[in-house]
């Protein structure tokens, strides 16, 4: 029954808003605005799906999502075009984690005092600072990304094998004095099968060094790689990135705090604040143009319908003689293609089935003898992969700069709000709403309203599109308190 | 008799608040133990701190001969110790048949242990694909008990399962519990001294966060003044 009016009160939103755009702006403009609305609400979307979880799960706020998202665009655009950046960066992330697993693997060795880890791990940070100073970092961004492939100009860019191998020692090293302060944040996990974390260490010692001793032909052969290629690396990137990201910040930062909301909305406030802070550091305070599209978006021309776009891949596609950009069309079948694939999960894996119960019982399910932390952890990382890997998807779109995690972030929030906090569908849904309110929020601002009797139309202020979503979320809330799939608190 | 679980004068805090103040008992194996006591004496916090959901400061916790004070509840449960909370907390936006599965440890408990569950509580069967939100209240509790039967557990903590139902639903409930018990160890708290004074063999009593009882059943109730002054509950 509950569910039955929620449905009714999701037709009757939707259907004002596209009727609201059929009668003001006419069916051309109107279904503009509709895919506008639709590309909009993917992205918010993919956002909004870990919050969501995130939120109905561990009752936890992220604030620090649309870092994640930004992340994911920045390192997605930097893969794509700027590689050399990323193989002289991560075997330096790498060598740090090494340290670290060895590190919290001996810290059983050292004396059993208080302070000792926490001395040693402020040694860490020095040692950590003494390993990357002088990083030519500045002008290894600096670099034009490159987008058709070729060479990467400037080869002094590029410490020399020798300086990085040092540098690799140095940070191995800060990592092993971080190591013990890290082992205890993670006590109960490290207990079992040394050998994994030995096979980690190992396996990700050689991959450190092979990125570095390959750089050179490896960037050569990532640039060879076509566009297309290219883009499928970047979603693949970014989303690692994002969950490797989050179960990181989901382990050391959320984790000890756990029934202490206002404290863990003050940390990932200050995640979003640094977060945001990092990436004007690494990648500067200019933001870049949209990232190049994969091939089957990138031909100057418009096709007349869907059929016809496939075999010519132009970048735009007739929709009622206006042209619209398909490779919007491919964000919003990304968005589909997400919300199918995770409701999927939610229905038929254990997994699903074990975060539908903890959304509703938590402690219910650890007493079934599951390891509920590790599930937070895994729900943590899918929720952030998806925020990044829709930060590569905009960023083509939207291209990349500091402000689009806060932005977007947001955008997401009002989403999840609307449809109902912790609601996979009402998510779904809210973000939606939210893109078609958004949508014809900029619609009204770019064409305004042709009123009978005037010489012009009325034209609202860009702010009117900005208000647009907020306005829609006072609305529902007004008529719905809970939001839209929302349980009674 | 082994005792399979033996709980040594454990200390519990909530908060700031100190509810266990020396709780010690010990469960033999294959019998039923009834945990006794008025409302707020700590019985349901005993459970949780057994389990480690509500982990004791003090005392130590012995199950299957190992300590196991200190250990994520997960960790213990996965020793083979079943868990049915008061209010039948059943997860309500999950399917009978999930709420099922998900107390699987190993690939195909459930499908091994149909049969033995499907015997105990017929109406299952029935309810298989129906969510649990919408099973009425006997029903939930029978799928809570249903549920910690999935794996193969050594002692199932149930609590308060009476609560709330129909004295015919609690004959049926006292036939499952009795049957049961042939297969599993059970420490069972409930306020209904009817039904655990015939259901269980042994008790334990606590009072204010103590121990301060403890015999043979039969041997109680023999004493009807202990029960009143104890459990407010007359025979």
């Amino acid at each position: 029954m509950k569910r039955y009016r929620a449905f009714t009160a999701f037709i009757l939103i939707v259907g004002a808003l596209v009727a609201l755009g059929y009668g003001l702006f006419g069916p051309q403009k109107a279904t503009a605005a509709l895919l506008s609305g639709l590309t909009l609400a993917s992205l918010y979307f993919l956002l909004g799906a870990g919050l969501s979880l995130i939120f109905g799960l561990m009752d936890v706020l992220n604030f620090a999502h649309g870092v994640l998202f930004m992340v994911g665009a920045y390192v997605g655009y930097t893969v794509f075009g700027n590689p050399r950046l990323i193989l002289n960066t991560a075997p330096l992330f790498l060598a740090l984690a090494v340290g670290i697993i060895a590190g919290s693997r001996l810290a059983p060795l050292i004396p059993n005092r208080r302070f000792i880890p926490y001395l040693l791990a402020l040694a860490g940070v020095g040692v950590t600072l003494w390993g990357i100073r002088g990083f030519p970092l500045r002008p290894l961004v600096a670099f034009e990304p490159t987008t058709a492939g070729g060479a990467i100009p400037t080869a002094l860019a590029q410490e020399p094998l020798s300086r990085m191998l040092l540098r690799l020692g140095q940070l191995a090293l800060a990592g092993l004095l971080l190591g013990p302060v890290a082992a205890r944040w993670g006590r109960e996990d490290r207990r079992a099968a040394p050998w994994r974390s030995l096979a980690l260490g190992v396996g990700l010692t050689l991959l450190a060094v092979l990125l570095l001793l390959g750089r050179d032909p490896l960037e050569r052969f990532l640039l060879g790689l076509s566009v297309d290629v290219r883009f499928f690396l970047a979603l693949v990137a970014g989303a690692a990135t994002g969950a490797a990201l989050g179960a990181l910040i989901e382990t050391t930062l959320i984790r000890p705090f756990y029934g202490r909301p206002i404290t863990q909305i003050v940390l990932t406030l200050g995640l979003m604040f640094a977060g945001a802070e990092l990436v004007k550091f690494i990648w500067g305070k200019e933001g870049r143009p949209p990232m190049a599209v994969p091939s089957l978006f990138a031909q100057s021309c418009r096709s007349p319908n869907l059929l016809a776009w496939l075999t010519e891949r132009c970048s735009s596609i007739d929709v009622l003689g206006r042209a619209f950009p398909t490779y919007r069309l491919f964000i919003i079948a990304v968005g589909l293609l997400i919300l199918v694939g995770v409701a999927l999960l939610l229905k038929y894996s254990r997994l699903g089935m074990i975060v539908r119960a903890g959304v509703q019982d938590s402690a219910m399910v650890e007493a079934l003898g599951i390891n509920v932390r590790r599930v937070f952890m895994a729900v943590f990382a899918l929720g952030s992969a998806l925020a990044a890997l829709g930060g590569v998807v905009a960023a083509p779109f939207v291209g990349v700069y500091p402000e689009m995690g806060s932005i977007f972030q947001l955008q997401a929030f009002i989403a999840v709000v609307i449809g109902g906090m912790g609601s996979y569908t009402g998510t779904a849904v809210g973000a939606l709403v939210l893109g078609l309110a958004r949508a014809l929020g900029d619609t009204l601002v770019t064409t305004g309203i042709a009123l009978p009797g005037m010489a012009q139309a009325l034209r609202a202020s860009p702010a009117v599109a900005r208000a647009s979503t907020v306005l829609m979320m006072a609305v529902v809330l007004l008529v719905r308190p809970a939001g839209i799939f929302g349980r009674k608190e | 008799m082994a005792a399979l679980l033996e709980v040594q004068d454990i200390h519990t805090f909530i908060g700031q608040f100190h509810i266990l103040q020396g709780v010690s008992l010990e469960v033999p194996e294959g019998s039923i133990t009834a945990l006794l006591g008025r409302n707020g004496a700590g019985k349901t916090t005993t459970l949780k701190s057994i389990l480690g959901l509500t982990p004791p400061r003090e005392g130590k916790v012995i199950f299957l001969g190992e300590e196991i004070g200190g250990r994520r509840a997960y960790e213990i449960a996965a020793m083979g110790i079943g868990y049915v909370p008061e209010y039948r907390a059943i997860f309500t936006g999950l399917t009978v048949e999930e709420n099922l599965r998900i107390a699987e440890r190993r690939k195909g408990d459930l499908k091994r242990k149909a049969d033995f569950i499907f015997t105990l509580f017929p109406d299952l069967k029935r309810l298989y694909r129906l969510p649990g939100g919408q099973l009425s209240g006997g029903q939930q509790q029978m799928l809570a008990i249903a549920r910690a039967l999935v794996p193969d557990n050594r002692l199932l903590l149930i609590d308060e399962p009476s609560e709330g139902l129909a004295p015919i639903l609690i004959q049926e409930l006292m036939g499952a519990i009795r049957r049961l018990s042939a297969e599993v160890t059970v420490l069972l708290v409930d306020q209904n001294f009817q039904m655990t004074s015939r259901l269980a063999d042994r008790y334990f009593m606590i009072e204010d966060g103590r121990t301060v009882r403890s015999g043979a059943m039969a041997d109680l109730l023999n004493e009807p003044d202990v029960i009143r002054r104890y459990l407010g509950a007359v025979i």
